[in-house]
């Protein structure tokens, strides 16, 4: 585990310089990012890990083109985020499943290629991989289903495989099992890994468990609130491909441990102990 | 296994209980026929001239059908345009609200003076009867979109005319389906009133109108009988076909 200095890659595939958002509130301007710099190599996963409030999911935002920010650059793939959505580069796995309630387990896989169709330079997963996607989350059995049908584990399941699916380079992934309960989501985290291992995608992943993103990550950078920005960059230096027996191993806690302390040190408990 | 068989046979209890002590209170308080008649007497008076009631049934029917299906479609037009822009919406809410409380027999007679009499008015009256809730349950149904299935498009640059097509259409048809509901009755009320001010020589307007002139109340129940059944087949028939289109929502698996 190594503090980063000045990232320099000429294969980033997402950059961010300096980028700066001001949410106008009714009584208060609120800052919810100052001067983010963030590079993201190809095929590498990154995750943003910070309190709530700490403007991971705008900055996630900004990268995809959701939202627009006010100062510094983003360049992704050398164009400008919403190039790049109109290209259809980004599969977005939101925290919510929501799936399409009237339409199948498979029909919700396609939604997102099925959409704006003919636009992308990237296809979409063909009819064989997509099905190899929903059996390896064990969901074969379930293609017909409809989500009413399924599980809250489940339906984040086909929610993660229609992000995949879209065949898009980057993956941008907003708290996707957050809203599980802890043993579905420890599974999920290795099936997510999974899927990350067959496409070769670059997953963005916001999240706020220290150890989703130790174990999950290339690198982690952790965030702070008011102004929300880049804390520290951490790189995870554990050997892929990571299963669950890492999770016991004296690197893991070391990285776990490191993480912790730097939320502690950047994050200021909203009431002093006394 | 018969609790399930209880279930769907307490709707029919209700009518049938309803009929039945409508019969006891008749007999027992001797109410004459001329006040309120017996409701077998009323069933029996439509199969002795089941021809009569068909005929004029058949014409309520399709006006009523005819005013429904302009409405529904006019009305979810404007339910599109309104859905998407709010300042249309607010400028155009208060017109919906006057159109809605004002009683439409009072402009029936205006209607009537428009575009003449015959079939043209009874359907222009059924169709502004069942306008208002397409209007706004359909807009409302338009906004009901998840938004984070709306997010989702845009994260793929969706047009509007898809997030309308494959997200807001769908999301609309359960408050489409009851603003159907709704529209079943003010579509006979509409086509009773139409066919009342515009001079209808047939429908069951038509009917009621000559029953209460010329003091025939057995022909007057009769036709509220088959008003009551046509709207009931009515109500019947659009809960099938929810139940067939709307499978996925939860309104449909309230049951057992």
């Amino acid at each position: 585990m190594k503090i980063e200095g000045t990232f320099v890659d000429d294969d980033s595939l997402v950059v961010a310089e300096g980028v700066g958002r001001v949410f106008h509130g009714r009584r208060r301007d609120i800052e919810a990012l100052r001067d983010v710099d963030l590079r993201v190599g190809r095929g590498e996963f990154v995750s943003l890990l910070g309190p709530s409030g700490c403007g991971k999911s705008t900055l996630l935002r900004i990268i995809g083109g959701l939202v627009p920010y006010d100062s510094g650059r983003v360049l992704v793939h050398g164009t400008s985020p919403a190039t790049a959505r109109a290209a259809k580069m980004f599969g977005l796995v939101p925290q919510s499943p929501a799936l399409m309630p009237w339409k199948t387990v498979t029909d919700n896989v396609r939604f997102l290629s099925a959409l704006h169709r003919g636009r992308s330079q990237y296809p979409p997963l063909s009819s064989t991989e997509v099905d190899e996607l929903l059996d390896a989350v064990g969901l074969s059995a379930f293609v017909n289903a409809y989500p009413h049908e399924l599980s809250g584990g489940m339906q984040q399941r086909v929610s993660l495989v229609r992000g995949f699916a879209l065949g898009a380079p980057i993956l941008l992934m907003d708290e996707p099992f957050a809203a599980l309960d802890e043993i579905t989501r420890s599974d999920m985290r290795y099936l997510l890994l999974q899927l990350w291992n067959r496409t070769k995608a670059t997953v963005l992943f916001v999240t706020h468990s220290v150890t989703e993103a130790a174990i999950l990550s290339d690198r982690v950078m952790v965030m702070a609130p008011r102004p929300g920005r880049i804390a520290a960059a951490r790189t995870v230096e554990l050997p892929r491909p990571r299963t669950v027996e890492l999770e016991d191993d004296p690197r893991f806690f070391e990285v776990v441990r490191q993480l912790r302390a730097d939320l502690r040190e950047f994050h200021a408990p909203p009431i002093e102990p006394r | 296994m018969s609790r399930r068989i209880l279930w769907w046979l307490a709707p029919i209890f209700g009518v049938v209980g309803f009929l039945t002590l409508w019969e006891v209170l008749v007999v027992v308080f001797d109410v004459r026929p001329f006040i309120i008649p017996r409701p077998t007497k009323i069933v029996a008076s439509i199969g002795d001239d089941p021809s009569f009631y068909w005929r004029h049934a058949r014409a309520t029917i399709w006006e009523a059908a005819v005013g429904f299906l302009i409405a529904f479609v006019v009305g979810l037009a404007t339910a599109a345009v309104l859905a998407h822009v709010r300042f249309v919406e607010r400028a155009v809410s208060p017109l919906l609200i006057i159109l809605q409380v004002t009683p439409i027999i009072a402009y029936a007679p205006a209607i009537v003076l428009w575009v003449g009499f015959g079939f043209k008015p009874i359907v222009v009256i059924t169709a502004i009867a069942c306008y208002v809730p397409f209007v706004i349950n359909a807009t409302i149904g338009f906004r009901s979109v998840d938004p984070t299935l709306i997010e989702l498009a845009r994260s793929v640059d969706a047009s509007k005319i898809e997030v309308f097509r494959r997200l807001r259409l769908p999301s609309a048809l359960p408050s489409v389906f009851s603003a159907a509901r709704i529209a079943v009755g003010l579509a006979l009320i509409g086509a009773v009133l139409g066919e009342w001010f515009g001079g209808s020589k047939v429908g069951l307007g038509n009917a009621v109108k000559t029953a209460q002139g010329q003091g025939l109340t057995l022909q007057l129940w009769s036709s509220i009988f088959v008003l009551a059944l046509i709207g009931g087949i009515a109500i019947i028939l659009i809960g099938v076909v929810e139940r067939l289109v709307l499978h996925w929502h939860s309104s449909q698996r309230d049951l057992e």
